[in-house]
């Protein structure tokens, strides 16, 4: 506890710390709502009838209220996540356009490729008695919005690329520059699971969620890796604050 | 700093009270806030106030202000950016955090608007469907807090890491923020009750939460126009 308040008052790089650590508890917390606390991963069948909708309605009723509350909660937290990325573009030798437009690309990410499905399958738990026919309607809005929502990762991911790969400064490794191209690929074969009911590239197919799913682990846990040497390499020394040295000057 | 670039924020300022206005109207305006609807009405009721002829004009009326105006609240948070800005931190990273949350709070409420206004578009239609609708409204509505609480707690530590010789905020404006943080938070928990104090016309995911945003948004406009003018003047 003192460590941590002594850090709170004198670590030059506190407001990045919180940052990652913010990150950090984000991805703890999503995986233990969306796998064993709702079951909305790994996804439900796309194929099923009215009737097996209504029943994985009815069987995850209390986890889907209660994980997604957590999720209403928390997910704030994505906040720190996209302006630590876009920090580690403006230590970049790249034109700041970069930072800002991944940084307004992957705040507006959360609304389409996350809150929808959490909105949507919360009002099916509502009200286990509903038309199974309005339950799968909801069924199918929120798996596909979650799954389906695209362009801003793959976008995004391409932004953090170029920038990695122009950068002068050194601040990631070339590799990791390539990652995000793998990422953005699992972009675009997710599309299909727009069209498929059944099959390898439905949103819980083999190519469509389990290899997805795979390069998205590895992704996030390399960027969490990254970004934690970002920080440990930053170096503000111990001079005064910027504002500070203006107001001195 | 009072030169050129800040030019034009006293506009976006003032701005406010007009917006607070419309906003507080259209609230009162649409008929299922002033006795906030239950989540354990029938779809025969719900249906039923849709089809109402002396709430459908309300209804819309009020949702389409809601429309107009709710986005209105972008600049402020922006203008509250803008003085994270000024604060004595090592990186722009807590008003990159500010600045993610800005488009958040008004977005996921666009979408509460939108459910609103679709069922109130046919209000001929299936209750069943109506129901769904208005369910879908009022939990986008009620449970839209993520980056409110996110935004009141980004700017509370914001204040807590600025200089303590040389305040842009005063403490007190960070303590208040985590007091409204606290408030919104069981907003987010409404799906787990359909009666009592936690369902969405409840005392705290309605009446406290839609009192803590009204006092935020009172405070954080007195404080930030006080140092809006302070720093035109210095």
């Amino acid at each position: 506890m003192r460590s941590i308040a002594w850090h709170w008052r004198n670590n030059p790089k506190r407001e990045l710390w919180l940052a990652w650590y913010a990150t950090v508890v984000f991805y703890n917390i999503f995986f233990i709502v969306f796998f064993p606390v709702t079951h909305a991963q790994p996804p439900p069948h796309p194929g099923w009838s009215d009737a097996q909708v209504a029943y994985w309605f009815a069987r995850s009723h209390g986890g889907l209220l209660a994980g997604f509350a957590i999720m209403f909660a928390i997910a704030g937290l994505t906040a720190p996540q996209n302006a630590l990325i876009a920090y580690s573009m403006r230590r970049m030798s790249v034109s700041r356009a970069f930072a800002y437009s991944y940084l307004v690309m992957y705040s507006l990410s959360a609304l389409p490729g996350m809150l929808l499905l959490c909105v949507v399958l919360s009002v099916g738990a509502l009200r286990p008695g509903r038309d199974p026919a309005q339950l799968h309607w909801l069924y199918d809005f929120g798996f596909l919005s979650f799954t389906g929502t695209m362009g801003i990762f793959l976008i995004g991911s391409l932004v953090w690329m170029l920038a990695i790969l122009l950068d002068k400064n050194r601040v990631m490794p070339k590799w990791f520059g390539y990652l995000n191209l793998c990422n953005a690929l699992t972009e675009v074969v997710v599309a299909p699971a727009w069209i498929f009911r059944t099959g390898v590239l439905t949103w819980n197919g083999l190519i469509s969620w389990w290899i997805n799913i795979a390069v998205f682990g590895i992704y996030t846990g390399a960027f969490i890796m990254q970004l934690r040497n970002l920080i440990l390499r930053e170096d503000f020394g111990d001079g005064p604050l910027p504002s500070l040295a203006e107001a001195t000057r | 700093m009072a030169g050129a670039r800040a030019d034009g924020e006293l506009i976006l300022f003032w701005t406010l009270p007009v917006l607070a206005a419309i906003w507080v109207s259209a609230f009162f305006l649409f008929p299922g806030f002033a006795h906030p609807m239950s989540p354990a009405l029938t779809a025969a009721q719900v249906a039923g106030f849709y089809r109402d002829p002396a709430h459908l004009s309300l209804i819309r009326s009020s949702m389409i202000l809601f429309n107009w105006f709710g986005v209105g609240l972008v600049p402020l948070l922006t203008l509250l950016v803008l003085q994270v800005k000024r604060m004595a931190h090592r990186t722009p990273i807590l008003s990159y955090c500010l600045l993610g949350c800005a488009a958040g709070g008004p977005a996921v409420f666009l979408v509460a608007d939108i459910f609103w206004l679709l069922a109130a578009f046919q209000p001929g239609r299936d209750p069943q469907l109506t129901l769904m609708f208005n369910d879908l409204a009022w939990m986008t509505f009620t449970t839209a807090v993520p980056f409110l609480i996110g935004q009141s707690l980004i700017i509370a530590l914001a204040i807590y890491l600025d200089h303590p010789g040389r305040p842009v905020f005063r403490r007190w404006v960070a303590h208040f923020n985590l007091v409204i943080a606290a408030a919104l938070v069981p907003a987010a928990f409404t799906g787990l009750a359909l009666s009592g104090p936690m369902a969405w016309d409840g005392l705290l995911p309605f009446w406290l939460k839609n009192t803590a945003i009204a006092a935020w948004i009172a405070v954080m406009s007195v404080v930030l126009g006080r140092n809006i003018y302070r720093q035109r003047a210095a």
